[in-house]
């Protein structure tokens, strides 16, 4: 499998997943100058929170758990570019965070989705 | 999130605190934090855990592991809590029955293969651990020997994190029994008294001081024997008792020294080079104090060769353990204690270039420069000092005399435990062991004056002698009375005394010893 496309097959097992909670997704791959927000998805009532997901996927764990690769520098730039997706919303958000989601893809079964909440502080 | 315990011991200076490690997996990205005031080393904990539980197969949580090492304001440094830290990561885990851990100290450092190192201080952690109630330790299999010297602990030997689990499961190892015979007698250095020749009142003084624990200071031109003498001292002390064997060997394990044949018997010798820093000699490091060369050198001997070569900080930092026994390290979090009850031997020339009131020798110092150089050993310490002895270089006729008539060492150390064992049918009631630890006040009311003490007013009212001196002088009859098996000291032993203690050639040494 190409890069991208393992990339890709970790979003969408990682949107699953969310969907499956209940979650209700509102946008997946925005960018803008700064980088991109693989999902941006809302947590289901009565106590709605924005939340910005980062999701990295990978298919072995010769170079470690998924989500170990989600280093401190790649968090920064989540924080600046939820605040920039914030600051072009018409709406006010009243409470927002930063989750992380890996994916380990098997070579049969289904992938192994591990979801970290308020990972950004 | 889950979490899990297991316990390890902090060392502040010999005293061990124990240490609880706490481990909670989860709330947040996988990596580890270690909390609780940890020094470099232990910080590094994080990397050396995580490869050695990886290289054995075994599997790390993919989770935040948060590790806090309780009471959190204690500073604790070191290696050795890595068991602890994985035995309580793997409990969190849920690994095995984490009950066996309450009553468990872990100490070990890890290797990045799994493998369990040896570690500082694990004889007086172990015995804290056993002041507090634990049952159980596992320790570095390569240091079983070591912790078998503690009483009252089941010791699980393990070589590698494998060994750790088994044992934690229940299934523990089939245990490696290290050889715990005692040493055979004093191996000593093969350094004997018999090799140095002539010099009879130096031997005598030298065996005055071991008999008595009192501290010398020799002084001589170069060449008449005066290290050979200091370095011969050691070997005329008995063997420790043994108390005083786990005290010394608990600072020399703290010190990293193994201690693989059972306990320290035979009384520590250093000798530090007169380069040596503060810090070496009294004990000294930033978080961590470690013991320096009077406490390595703690119911043994220290001999400072070439003294006036010392910095005079070094040599003035002796005032106090001189006087306690003891040295108590300050630094701002935690005050380190550790034993420093030595014998003190100085050896010094008298000038420069060695020669200075040597008869037939021709020195060249200016007259200032002879001065400063001995007053480099300040007047409070020549005080403390109880044997001021003088070596003579020696006639070539004498040397041919003496060359004969030389003892061994074995013969003096049999005078000298005869001497000892005087002294502690005497004192042990007391709650001492030598005549040079013997307090000043106790010796004045405890214990009978010698006969002929007016000697002593005499020599106050002049002046050539201190407070301190008249207490010095006392112990010093009480042992020589004891070498020559008498029961009181008497006018005689009391007048050798005084002229050891003052550093006069000694005409009366010979008819005190016939």
């Amino acid at each position: 499998m190409e890069k991208s496309a393992v990339g890709r097959a970790g979003e969408v097992a990682a949107v699953q997943h969310l969907v499956q909670q209940g979650w209700n997704i509102v946008e997946r791959n925005w960018r803008c100058s700064l980088g991109e927000v693989d999902i941006i998805a809302q947590t289901p009532e009565p106590d709605p929170v924005l939340v910005f997901c980062e999701v990295k996927c990978r298919t072995g764990l010769g170079y470690g758990d998924p989500l170990e690769a989600i280093t401190w520098r790649k968090l920064a730039r989540l924080r600046q570019l939820a605040l920039t997706w914030l600051g072009e919303q018409p709406q006010w958000v009243p409470r927002y965070r930063i989750d992380a989601i890996g994916v380990l893809l098997n070579r049969s079964g289904r992938p192994q989705v591990t979801h970290v909440e308020g990972v950004g502080e | 999130m889950s979490t899990g315990r297991a316990f390890s011991v902090a060392l502040v200076g010999v005293e061990g605190a124990i240490v609880e490690v706490e481990a909670a997996l989860g709330g947040g990205l996988p990596r580890m934090v270690i909390v609780g005031l940890a020094d470099a080393a232990l910080g590094e904990a994080r990397e050396r855990c995580r490869a050695a539980v990886h290289s054995q197969g075994l599997g790390w949580p993919t989770q935040l592991v948060t590790v806090n090492l309780s009471p959190a304001t204690l500073p604790k440094a070191g290696s050795h809590y890595d068991l602890a830290i994985v035995t309580s990561v793997c409990a969190a885990a849920d690994r095995f029955d984490s009950e066996v851990l309450d009553r468990m100290v872990l100490l070990g450092e890890l290797g990045l293969d799994g493998r369990v190192r040896s570690v500082r201080g694990l004889l007086p952690a172990l015995l804290a651990a056993v002041a507090a109630g634990f049952s159980t330790a596992v320790v570095p299999a390569c240091q079983l020997g070591e912790a078998r010297l503690v009483e009252g602990l089941t010791i699980w030997g393990v070589d590698d994190l494998l060994d750790l689990v088994a044992v934690l499961v229940g299934d523990p190892p089939a245990q490696v029994v290290p050889a715990t015979d005692e040493p055979a007698g004093s191996a000593e250095s093969g350094k004997d008294l018999i090799d140095v020749v002539g010099q009879l009142e130096a031997k005598w003084a030298v065996e005055v001081a071991a008999a008595g624990r009192h501290h010398i200071f020799l002084h001589g031109p170069p060449g008449v024997g005066k290290t050979l003498l200091a370095e011969r001292l050691p070997g005329l002390l008995p063997d420790l008792d043994q108390s005083e064997a786990l005290e010394v060997s608990a600072i020399h394990s703290l010190a990293g020294l193994p201690l693989h044949d059972g306990l320290v018997r035979r009384p520590p010798y250093a000798d530090p080079h007169h380069s040596a820093s503060l810090a070496s000699i009294v004990g000294g490091g930033a978080r961590m104090a470690l013991p320096g060369s009077i406490s390595r050198a703690h119911r043994g001997v220290l001999f400072l060769d070439e003294a006036p070569e010392f910095s005079p900080r070094v040599i003035e930092a002796l005032r106090v353990p001189l006087e306690s026994g003891r040295v108590v390290l300050g630094r701002a979090m935690v005050h380190a204690v550790y034993p420093a009850s030595f014998q003190l031997v100085l050896a010094a020339n008298p000038c420069p270039c060695g020669n200075a009131g040597t008869r037939g020798a021709e020195c060249r110092c200016a007259p200032m420069a002879v001065r400063r150089y001995t007053e480099r050993i300040s007047g409070p310490i020549l005080d403390r000092v109880d044997i001021h002895h003088h070596l003579a270089p020696m006639s070539r006729t004498y040397l041919k005399a003496a060359q004969s008539s030389g003892e061994s060492t074995a013969a003096v150390a049999a005078r000298v435990a005869e001497a000892r064992a005087r002294q502690q049918r005497r004192l042990a009631q007391h709650g001492w062991r030598t005549n040079g630890e013997v307090p000043g006040p106790a010796l004045r009311r405890l214990l009978p004056l010698p006969r002929g003490v007016e000697l002593l007013d005499e020599a106050v009212s002049r002046g050539r002698l201190s407070a301190r001196g008249v207490d010095k002088v006392i112990r010093l009859s009480w042992t020589i009375a004891d070498l020559a098996g008498a029961d009181l000291p008497n006018r005689d032993h009391l007048h050798t005394a005084l002229a050891m203690r003052r550093g006069e050639q000694l005409g009366e040494v010979s008819r005190a010893r016939a």
